[in-house]
């Protein structure tokens, strides 16, 4: 498998503050983040909590093996916060349709938010703890409400899911019947032919003209059946047949764009152009153009052209 | 082209007088400037006054032509015209004392090869400078680069220089085309040629569009071998109607002519005169130390080679100015010394 250059570096970033072993090293190793928001590898957890329960290394709480979990966020501190966030949630469950009015759910998201910030950076730890024991038991009835609304929201989604997969299934399961049964046709077909090669007084070379009319006639049949799976919704998810709402597109009317062509002053008598050189004349006063000049696509008229350009130019200046 | 040239809108003037003014000023603002910045032996009579930069002026111009004109390999009439333009632009708006014409009229020329895409080397361009050694033409190199990018500084980035080479050229097709009452108007050629090298070296090109200093030489030439042409503005030019225009190129080229007919070569003492005091001014106040490049990768020793020049040669000229001696002597040392110069 190969590694992007910075998939490479991201690797040797990222490494065990223990035993420094980084996943450029090691591709295969996780980094495990406990409670305290430090991380240490796979082996080196195995390592210092052979027993079950230790210290953190560099911050020194008391820790359980059962705590680590794999890290799934480059910062270690994202994911202590993912954890806290999840235990703070489970408690402070209330959704939008609980309050009121929009100010009161505000408050509350923002409640929720600095005990979250508390907790992940160890700012009154034990205050903030105490919130929440107390919210916990005043609220007690519509935590479990809600808890339970939850859960059954959950279900729908899993059953949901679960059709779906099924309908998958089925159809998986319909198309390869459809196979073998024409799997079959051919395989009787040619048994068919076979037996009248057999039995038929008719000649051979009918049978088989005979014979291949009817496969080609079979496979057009098995084209038809293929297409007549009906489509009913569009690959959006909107059903087919339901009139869609297009807003009216206002229409931008700009002016029609007219082009004027450029007009130069050269305070000058006019110059005559590039392709009347030739005929006026003027060509005949160049030195004529030799082959390897004409070879990059110079020609004499463009050399005369430019000497009188620069002749005329500015001659009627109206200077001093 | 011209009509649309930097040329006629910035570096084209009215008339003589403001380009005097500009001179005039250039001059003043850095009489002003040395005498605001408190060096010692600092007055009024060691700076060179407005006439005597321009006898100077005049000198290190005609040096230029000359330099151009001996150039190995030959440089065509509008790398040339180009170079002097630029010189002529450059002390429009600065003072001789402050930047030595010796070295401004080299990095000029080199310029001008540049720009005009007459392609030349640094070592050949230095390798025409047949007086020096080799170590002075690296010397003379280094000193180009390092005054280069203050060149087109002060020509305003404004580079491209329309010279009155080409118009003439394409004036002379059209009159072969249309106007054949002139029959041999080759024969007007060299003539031509003559009266437009002449004509760089006056303030023309400052004044007057590139085209009408052409019609001049020709008409000029022409007048002179006795050839009538006067039918040729009138009728190939279309202005038999137009008298007021035609008014105006009969004053511009008799301008043109007055301009040529004041030029004259400055005098051999008053030049030498006056270039003992640049030469003062420059050794005295020279702000060659003062340059400050940013040439990473090339090491000091360059650098440092400059100042060593110029103090040698203030010591020296200092020297030999208090003790009593002759023009001459002191001519012919500063020869010796200054190599191009003299």
């Amino acid at each position: 498998m190969r590694w992007e250059w910075s998939e490479v570096r991201e690797m040797d970033d990222q490494g065990c503050p223990r035993c420094k072993t980084t996943k450029y090293r090691n591709p295969s190793l996780k980094l495990m983040v406990n409670v305290c928001g430090h991380t240490l590898c796979e082996s080196c957890v195995d390592m210092l909590f052979v027993r079950g329960s230790g210290n953190c290394v560099q911050c020194d709480t008391p820790l359980r093996k059962s705590n680590f979990r794999v890290q799934l966020f480059e910062d270690p501190a994202v994911d202590k916060e993912v954890e806290i966030r999840k235990k703070v949630l489970k408690i402070y469950n209330k959704r939008d349709f609980d309050f009121s009015n929009l100010r009161e759910y505000n408050d509350y998201l923002e409640r929720v938010e600095e005990i979250v910030y508390n907790l992940t950076n160890n700012l009154e730890v034990e205050g903030t703890k105490q919130i929440m024991e107390a919210y916990q038991r005043e609220n007690r009835d519509i935590i479990q409400k809600n808890k339970a609304k939850l859960t059954r929201e959950q279900e729908e989604l899993e059953e949901l899911l679960l059709l779906e997969q099924q309908g998958n299934e089925q159809r998986r399961l319909e198309t390869l019947q459809e196979e073998q049964r024409q799997l079959q046709a051919k395989r009787k077909s040619k048994q068919a032919l076979l037996d009248e090669l057999e039995r038929s007084h008719v000649p051979a070379t009918i049978l088989l003209a005979q014979h291949k009319d009817r496969a080609a006639q079979l496979e057009t049949q098995i084209e038809k059946q293929k297409q007549v799976v009906k489509t009913t919704i569009f690959s959006t998810g909107i059903p087919m047949g339901q009139t869609v709402s297009l807003l009216t597109v206002n229409r931008l009317e700009e002016v029609l764009y007219h082009y004027q062509p450029i007009h130069m002053h050269t305070y000058g008598p006019p110059v005559p152009e590039l392709e009347q050189l030739g005929r006026l004349g003027y060509l005949n006063h160049v030195r004529t153009a030799q082959p390897q000049d004409m070879a990059g696509g110079y020609n004499s008229g463009l050399a005369c052209h430019r000497a009188i350009q620069d002749a005329f130019s500015g001659l009627f200046h109206p200077l001093g | 082209m011209f009509h649309i040239s930097s040329q006629k809108k910035y570096w084209t003037f009215d008339n003589e007088e403001s380009l005097e003014q500009l001179r005039c000023e250039a001059n003043q603002k850095y009489r002003n400037k040395m005498l605001a910045s408190g060096k010692p032996g600092v007055s009024d009579a060691v700076f060179l006054e407005a006439h005597e930069e321009n006898v100077l002026f005049r000198h290190y111009e005609k040096r230029l032509l000359d330099f151009c004109n001996a150039f190995k390999p030959v440089m065509p009439k509008s790398v040339v015209g180009t170079a002097i333009m630029y010189f002529r632009r450059f002390y429009l708006n600065n003072s001789l004392m402050e930047y030595h014409p010796r070295t401004i009229m080299l990095i000029c020329a080199y310029l001008s090869c540049k720009v005009d895409e007459f392609n030349v080397s640094s070592t050949q361009f230095v390798g025409n400078l047949v007086q020096e050694s080799a170590a002075g033409q690296e010397r003379a190199l280094e000193q180009i680069l390092e005054y280069e990018l203050l060149l087109i500084q002060q020509l305003n980035f404004h580079l491209v220089v329309h010279t009155p080479y080409r118009p003439m050229e394409g004036l002379l097709i059209d009159i072969k085309t249309r106007y054949p009452l002139l029959e041999n108007p080759e024969s007007l050629r060299k003539s031509v040629d003559d009266f437009l090298t002449r004509v760089t070296l006056t303030d023309s090109g400052l004044l007057f569009p590139p085209s009408q200093i052409a019609m001049t030489a020709i008409l000029n030439s022409a007048s002179r071998a006795g050839l009538s042409m006067e039918s040729y503005l009138t009728e190939c030019m279309g202005l038999k109607e137009d008298k007021e225009t035609l008014l105006k190129m009969y004053d511009a080229m008799r301008r043109i002519k007055s301009l040529m007919k004041k030029y004259e070569l400055p005098k051999p003492d008053e030049v030498n005169a006056y270039k003992v005091k640049l030469e003062r001014v420059h050794a005295d106040f020279g702000t060659n130390s003062n340059m400050k490049r940013k040439r990473g990768y090339e090491d000091d020793d360059h650098v440092a080679k400059e100042p060593r020049m110029t103090e040698e040669v203030s010591e020296t000229t200092y020297i030999l100015a208090t003790s009593a001696s002759t023009f001459h002597v002191i001519n012919s040392l500063l020869c010796f010394l200054g190599g191009v110069d003299g």
